[in-house]
């Protein structure tokens, strides 16, 4: 079921993200961008996955948002006083084909809230929700499976974070955070 | 500033909050460790980027991103010696061994979460204020 708040949510989100492509002041585009996550943070709450909402509210419209705007006080201001960007029609097509090809997927997924999805149905799915609390002691199942079920890819996941973080020290040829 | 001085310990505690009691409802390391990143972020907006990363030093990002991924692996690796497989928390046998271990996993990501977020910032803010000699 689609409600109103669905659609203006998403139409919310539409209008934020042709915001980011198209404004020319780098700064409203980042202010865009961040209204742009924090409608698809309220969108995974409305789709019942609110560790997804929280991370993308934490980092897509916190913290990213702030290391953009650090970022671009190191810029200065295009000149001129057009409020939009000019669109390039080559690229806007190739986009264009590119939503196009993929929207043909679209046909293939479940209804939205189906309990039929091949999510709901699988055996790995069923075995985690009758069995977490009780062999791992831990009432959210999603915690269970990442730090429980799956702890050796959440250990690689911080591998990558720790990876990312040494790496970016080493190609600014630095020791320290500084 | 005042605003910051006066959210700050909240921001910190919600964050920590999100960390330790991501096992029972939504919410978990990562979560909590960006949330407590944020604190050095609004602290660096208020105060100023160069104060903030004097008065927290410039180790310990390091020390945090270090320190996590350390005791994530030594979780995994000392089931391992007790007889266990790897990160099987009950081979630790003290009271609810596996509810704790996963807290305490949690707190090793929100550790490393939040160093990072702590060091990204300090980085890329290098070099505003006219202190260009970081920038090559």
């Amino acid at each position: 079921m689609i409600g109103v708040l669905d659609v203006v949510l998403l139409a919310f989100i539409l209008g934020c993200a042709l915001a980011t492509a198209l404004l020319r002041d780098v700064l409203g585009s980042i202010i865009a961008f961040s209204a742009y996550s924090l409608g698809i943070a309220v969108i995974w709450v409305f789709l019942r996955a609110p560790d997804v909402g929280l991370t993308e509210a934490a980092v897509g419209a916190g913290v990213m948002t702030i290391l953009f705007l650090v970022t671009i006080a190191k810029t200065s201001r295009p000149s001129g006083e057009r409020t939009l960007e000019r669109i390039d029609y080559r690229a806007a097509g190739i986009a264009i084909a590119l939503v196009a090809v993929l929207s043909t997927t679209l046909v293939a997924l479940p209804p939205f809230g189906s309990a039929e999805s091949a999510v709901l149905t699988d055996e790995v799915t069923r075995y985690y929700l009758a069995n977490a609390y009780e062999q791992t002691e831990v009432k959210n199942a999603v915690t269970a499976v990442l730090a429980g079920y799956r702890g050796f890819d959440t250990l690689g996941e911080a591998a990558v974070v720790y990876a990312a973080g040494v790496s970016l020290l080493v190609v600014l040829k630095k020791q320290v955070f500084a | 500033m005042t605003t910051v001085r006066v959210i700050t310990p909240f921001v910190f505690t919600l964050g920590l909050f999100v960390m330790f009691h991501g096992a029972d409802s939504s919410g978990g390391g990562f979560q909590g460790g960006v949330i407590v990143g944020t604190v050095v972020l609004m602290l660096g907006i208020a105060f100023g980027i160069e104060t903030t990363r004097e008065w927290i030093g410039p180790n310990i990002p390091i020390l945090m991103i270090c320190l996590g991924v350390l005791a994530f692996l030594l979780i995994g690796i000392g089931s391992v010696l007790l007889g266990g497989g790897f990160l099987e928390y009950s081979t630790y046998g003290f009271y609810h061994a596996t509810k704790y271990g996963i807290e305490f996993v949690e707190l090793a990501i929100g550790l490393i979460v939040s160093g990072i977020v702590t060091g990204l910032f300090f980085v890329i803010a290098s070099g505003l204020q006219g202190n260009r000699s970081d920038v090559r």
